[in-house]
């Protein structure tokens, strides 16, 4: 979190962090697609030809002015390939709160265990505790046939009992309900520690 | 300065600092004769600027430097470099951009045409380092962020994101 007391403006980093094609850029999209213009800014996306990130994608947010001050958010997503492991920690540098977007799919519970690993080493350096770090779930794709129920996904993945949200995000569902989720939780996280 | 909660980092930059580091940027911008001058922290979030930068989109140019600085970081980890590469310099054929970093948090990127001698852009950018170094060291704002995060300013941003983020 990086203040600017002269503009009073309050900056917060979240990344969206998960597999491959679990749907963090898909996120992005569409809420790039549904905020007004004036409180958002471009959305570059680093893809590959395949339109798979292979850097990050970026995306900063702003809300109307809280009793003078002003939020933005830069939002950031990670690479989910397991190849780009460097990548995912160059992106996590300064984060404040993290989504971790995870593949409701059965066939992609693996995939989800290992990046949720990755994950964890990657704050664990930086200082950071899983079970004091602001963040949530999203368990997306809960449209597609072969999705896991809640509870076993919970069972497996949610050991931190953090927030968790269902999601469909190529349709928008549980988009903003995730994202509100973990900035309240930022801002909830750095009153509780004073 | 940057103060440690629970490993997350909360930097506030105080009214004092913010104008030495404008006028750092200022006095280094003029001196170059660069296109522009940015500064930057390492999680890509710009803190101040100079020059003309009405058809650069500045925000997104932090993001993408802080990036490119860290992943060189990584880079030098790699090859048994124990310090970061100090600089990182992008040649085109009308512009170059010079990122160097400014301590472990911060870094600058020099944008100037290329017909600018790299050699002066190198002389005054590392007086600048120092300068604001020492502006970020010894700054310290008497603001705590309790003065900006107050008891109410979790509800007001909740309902604030309710109505500017709707499904």
């Amino acid at each position: 979190m990086y203040i600017n007391w002269a503009l009073q403006q309050i900056n917060l980093k979240i990344v969206y962090y998960g597999p491959g094609v679990s749907g963090k850029t898909t996120n992005l999209l569409y809420i790039h697609s549904k905020v007004a213009p004036e409180l958002k800014g471009e959305l570059v996306s680093l893809q590959t030809q395949e339109d798979r990130t292979i850097f990050f994608d970026f995306l900063q947010l702003e809300v109307g002015k809280i009793k003078g001050k002003k939020p933005k958010f830069n939002l950031y997503t990670v690479p989910g390939q397991v190849y780009y492991a460097y990548s995912r920690k160059v992106i996590l540098n300064g984060v404040d709160g993290v989504v971790f977007v995870a593949d409701s799919q059965f066939d992609r519970l693996e995939a989800n265990l290992e990046t949720l690993n990755d994950l964890e080493n990657n704050l664990k350096q930086d200082g950071h505790k899983m079970d004091e770090f602001p963040w949530v779930i999203q368990y997306n794709k809960r449209d597609l046939p072969n999705v896991a129920p809640i509870p076993y996904l919970q069972l497996k993945l949610n050991k931190y009992n953090v927030p968790y949200f269902e999601a469909v995000a190529n349709k928008g569902i549980g988009v903003f309900e995730t994202l509100k989720a973990v900035i309240n939780l930022v801002v909830a996280n750095v009153r509780k520690k004073l | 300065m940057p103060k440690k909660i629970d490993g997350s980092k909360i930097t506030i930059l105080s009214s004092e600092q913010y104008e030495a580091v404008k006028k750092c940027l200022g006095e280094l911008y003029s001196k170059t004769k660069a296109n522009a001058v940015l500064f930057a922290d390492i999680a890509g979030q710009l803190i101040g600027e100079r020059g003309d930068t009405s058809h650069i989109n500045t925000t997104v140019l932090a993001a993408l430097a802080a990036a490119d600085f860290s992943a060189t970081a990584e880079m030098a980890k790699l090859v048994g470099e124990e310090a970061r590469f100090k600089l990182l310099f992008h040649e085109g054929e009308k512009n170059n951009v010079y990122l160097t970093n400014v301590g472990d948090e911060y870094f600058l990127i020099i944008i100037f045409q290329s017909n600018v001698a790299l050699g002066m852009v190198r002389v005054y950018t590392k007086k600048a380092v120092e300068a604001l170094d020492k502006i970020i060291k010894e700054g310290g704002s008497s603001k705590t962020v309790t003065d900006i995060i107050d008891d109410d300013f979790g509800e007001l941003l909740a309902n604030e994101l309710d109505s500017s983020f709707k499904e």
